[in-house]
């Protein structure tokens, strides 16, 4: 879907912010760029989309490359969403939504109904917020209408820069799960710049971690996590370790582990898909069982530990 | 001069021509913005997008900003002539800076997060520029905009200069007539112009953001309607034009004068002396108000026609002094006097000739002139005391005082300071009479009407006879002011009416009353 080829760009100040990168995303994968400020994953982001042009390398998007479609059809065709939401002020919610039905010239009843539709899903209810100005809204609504004006012409492709960046963190993770949680995006190719190493690991299907313009390592959270390419893909994860192993690994991958004892008077059951550190949340208030492969057992906090050293070690 | 009446009276007596001022003032203010915008919004938007050539527009236009008024009009001239051209487009100059500057710092503080999301979602240049740019910068282009009006409601009042119109004839008028209620006249309602468009304007500056699309529409139409002021005919149609300055349009033995005793109904423009002999050189205008002994009338070939129903009085000119300087330094009216009969009409033309036509300086001439009397002597630089000598901005004056600074410098210990050049009669007489003058040379005439403002049975009584308006004016001086009128020194520059000799032979007018009939006809 998206691939970019031997990509590099420079500022002209003899360093390349971006330095050789190729990576292919596919059809219905939410990539997440990962990084620290500087590292290169918000230049590579913006060439995508053309705001920047590449100093060397190409990228194809549908297998087309992107420099032999005009700038302004490509980016018609690519939903964008940016930390500071960048709505219009001098726009209405409404307006601000349909920004890109009215330049690819819809009609007014098509838009309407698209807007409406995108508003409910988005539960920001048309009857309160259609004639709002942005300045009325808070931090979370206004993402909000970010993602539903990114989301309006239903683009196949979506460019998320820093999304919930400027929220703050009870605001963020209420965001976040609506997100993830949103069928519109189900189908789309995401490609999503965070530094927020939990948001990488929550969203991403694949993560690409970044440093000084190249890529560290590319792949699925828990390779990154119990496969570090090299000493900066692990110290990168130092800081949250446990909390990012436990939030990657399900119940189910550590079946196996987990001891055959007797289940407890009272419990609640949790779907083997879950992952560990969900279950740890649960078993705080009461406790657990899980069924997998047609087996019934106990979860225990010793269970959960010690099925994570077991899977390190393999 | 009529005897003072009340401002409101005032007023209400000139409320058409009050009127026609403020429409034209407007209208003048207007075009011209209306013109700054067409070409200020483009250049604004230009440069914001290539931001090289912005310090070499944004400095042009700065530069022009700082051209005095009055120098720019006067640079207009050679260019374009007199009239509302010149002023248009002088006014328009002015207008530039704060509509382009306004426009690029407007644009480039549009939120760059805005104007990315606005590209990243496939907005083109134009759109970007009017969906988001404009919409976003307007507030800040209409608070240039108002700048801009701001300052052309205040520069339009120069346009009386050069024969635009507007309040300024009332304010130069009132200036050059030491009538209060007449400046006031053009000033308070120039002053309300100001404050009712900056207040206009600024109600659509402040409106809602969201509400402002209208304002896109109805904004440059009001300003349409606003310019189109301007063209407005008031001027009616005679078959030769006037051209006359403010002081003379509001003198009995002026443009009153000319109706009253000649019945001659003329539309004259209301123009400067700066520039009225070369308009009528220029066949801009046909008759002008000269002054008899200006050497611009022998450069441009003008003839005055004769006064036969003598509205003119002797305009014989003396220098006036404090009394108190007078006694002050003894020596210095006898120095002053040697000046006293020396100079007549033709000489003084021939003098006003030489700075006017063939750009002599001033102190040249006037050193000459003493050199070949034989009273030019070297200074002295004396420092016994200053004697202050003023002078009006017009070419005897310049000359004049010249000549008594050299012959004080030359022939007592006194040293001199000069300020040459004050705006008209009011002002020299008002820095003489407050201790900040000690002497300029005035006109007989000037000091019976302008001054004293004579009623009108004192002045038919003697209008004729040179020698009853100086004992006069002598008299009433030294009771009134303490100022004291020396012995005249020989030239009568009185007010004339002018024109081209060739346009005067050809139709046979050979005085004012042959004029009259003319016009009739």
């Amino acid at each position: 879907m998206i691939q970019l080829s031997h990509v590099s760009k420079s500022f002209g100040n003899g360093k390349n912010a971006v330095e050789d990168i190729s990576l292919e995303i596919a059809d219905g994968e939410i990539m997440v760029l990962l990084g620290t400020s500087g590292c290169g994953k918000t230049t590579t982001l913006r060439m995508i989309n053309r705001l920047l042009e590449p100093s060397a390398g190409d990228i194809f998007v549908n297998g087309k490359n992107i420099n032999a479609i005009p700038a302004t059809d490509l980016r018609k065709g690519i939903g964008y969403v940016l930390q500071f939401h960048g709505l219009f002020p001098h726009y209405t919610v409404m307006e601000n939504i349909s920004t890109v039905p009215e330049l690819l010239g819809w009609n007014k009843d098509k838009i309407k109904a698209r807007c409406m539709e995108l508003m409910e899903k988005l539960k920001l209810p048309p009857d309160t917020f259609a004639a709002e100005y942005p300045a009325a809204l808070s931090g979370g609504q206004q993402q909000r209408v970010g993602l539903a004006r990114a989301l309006a012409a239903d683009p196949p492709v979506l460019l998320m820069d820093e999304p919930f960046g400027a929220l703050d963190p009870l605001t963020r993770t209420t965001v976040r799960k609506e997100f993830k949680s949103l069928d519109e995006l189900h189908t789309k190719t995401v490609v999503l710049v965070t530094h927020d190493i939990e948001e990488a690991v929550e969203l991403g299907d694949r993560i690409c971690l970044m440093n000084e313009g190249r890529i560290q390592q590319l792949g699925a959270p828990a390779d990154l996590l119990f496969q570090p390419a090299n000493d900066f893909v692990r110290h990168f994860f130092d800081g949250q370790r446990l909390h990012l192993e436990l939030s990657t690994l399900k119940i189910k991958d550590i079946w196996a582990t987990l001891p055959d004892t007797r289940l407890p008077q009272a419990y609640q059951e949790i779907a083997a898909t879950e992952s560990c550190w969900n279950a740890l949340a649960a078993l705080s208030k009461q406790a657990l069982i899980a069924s997998w492969d047609n087996e019934v057992k106990a979860i225990t906090g010793d269970g959960i530990m010690n099925g994570l050293h077991t899977f390190k070690k393999q | 001069m009529e005897p003072q009446i009340g401002f409101f009276s005032f007023i209400h007596q000139e409320s058409g021509k009050l009127l026609q001022q403020t429409i034209t003032h407007t209208g003048l203010t207007f075009i011209s913005v209306l013109l700054a915008i067409a070409i200020g919004l483009p250049l604004g938007i230009l440069i914001s997008r290539r931001q090289r050539l912005s310090g070499i527009v944004l400095g042009i236009a700065g530069v022009l900003q700082t051209i005095p008024s009055i120098a720019l009009l006067g640079f207009m001239i050679p260019l374009l002539g007199i009239g509302a051209k010149p002023a248009i487009v002088a006014l328009f100059l002015y207008a530039l800076l704060p509509i382009i500057r306004n426009t690029y710092t407007g644009i480039l503080g549009v939120d760059s997060a805005i104007t990315e999301a606005a590209t990243g979602m496939g907005m083109s240049t134009r759109q970007l520029l009017y969906k988001v740019q404009l919409p976003l910068a307007m507030p800040v282009i209409l608070a240039g905009i108002r700048t801009a009006t701001v300052i052309n409601v205040g520069v339009a009042t120069l346009a009386a200069y050069i024969a635009a119109g507007g309040l300024g004839e009332f304010i130069f008028g009132g200036i050059a007539l030491n009538n209060t209620n007449m400046i006031l006249a053009g000033a308070i309602p120039a002053a309300l112009l100001a404050i009712l468009f900056d207040w206009l304007i600024g109600l659509l500056q402040h409106m809602k953001s969201g509400r402002s699309r209208w304002r896109l529409y109805v904004f440059p139409a009001i300003i349409l309607i606003l310019s189109s002021f301007y063209l407005l005919p008031f001027e009616g149609h005679s078959k030769l034009k006037a051209g006359f300055t403010p002081e003379f349009m509001g003198r009995r033995d002026g443009n009153i004068g000319l109706k009253s005793v000649y019945g001659i109904r003329l539309q004259p423009l209301v123009i400067s002396d700066m520039i009225m002999y070369k308009a009528a050189a220029q066949k801009t205008v046909d008759i002008i108000s000269g002054s008899s002994t200006d050497g611009r009338a022998k450069a441009y070939d003008l003839v005055v026609l004769e006064d036969d129903k003598h509205i003119f009085p002797p305009y014989y000119a003396a220098p006036i002094v404090r009394e108190e300087t007078l006694s002050q330094f003894p020596e210095l009216a006898p120095t002053l006097n040697l000046l006293a009969g020396t100079i007549n009409d033709s000489i003084m033309t021939a003098l006003n000739y030489q700075v006017d036509y063939l750009k002599f300086s001033p102190e040249k001439v006037a050193a000459d002139f003493l050199h070949n009397q034989g009273l030019l002597q070297p200074a002295r630089n004396g420092n016994k005391g200053t004697i202050r000598i003023g002078c009006k901005i017009f070419g005897d004056g310049y000359i004049l005082a010249n000549m008594y600074k050299m012959l004080i410098e030359g022939h007592t210990d006194l040293a001199v300071s000069t300020k040459l050049g004050l705006g008209g009669t009011k002002i020299c007489f008002d820095a003489l009479n407050n201790n900040q003058l000690d002497l300029y040379p005035e006109y007989s005439g000037t000091g019976l009407l302008a001054i004293l403002q004579a009623p009108r049975s004192v002045t038919d009584s003697m209008i004729a006879d040179k020698n009853k308006v100086y004992d006069y004016v002598s008299r009433e001086f030294d009771s009134r002011y303490h100022i004291k009128w020396l012995p005249p020194i020989g030239f009568n520059n009185t007010y004339a009416l002018m024109m081209r000799r060739n346009q005067a032979t050809a139709l046979h007018i050979r005085s004012i009353s042959d004029l009259a009939r003319y016009l009739e006809n």
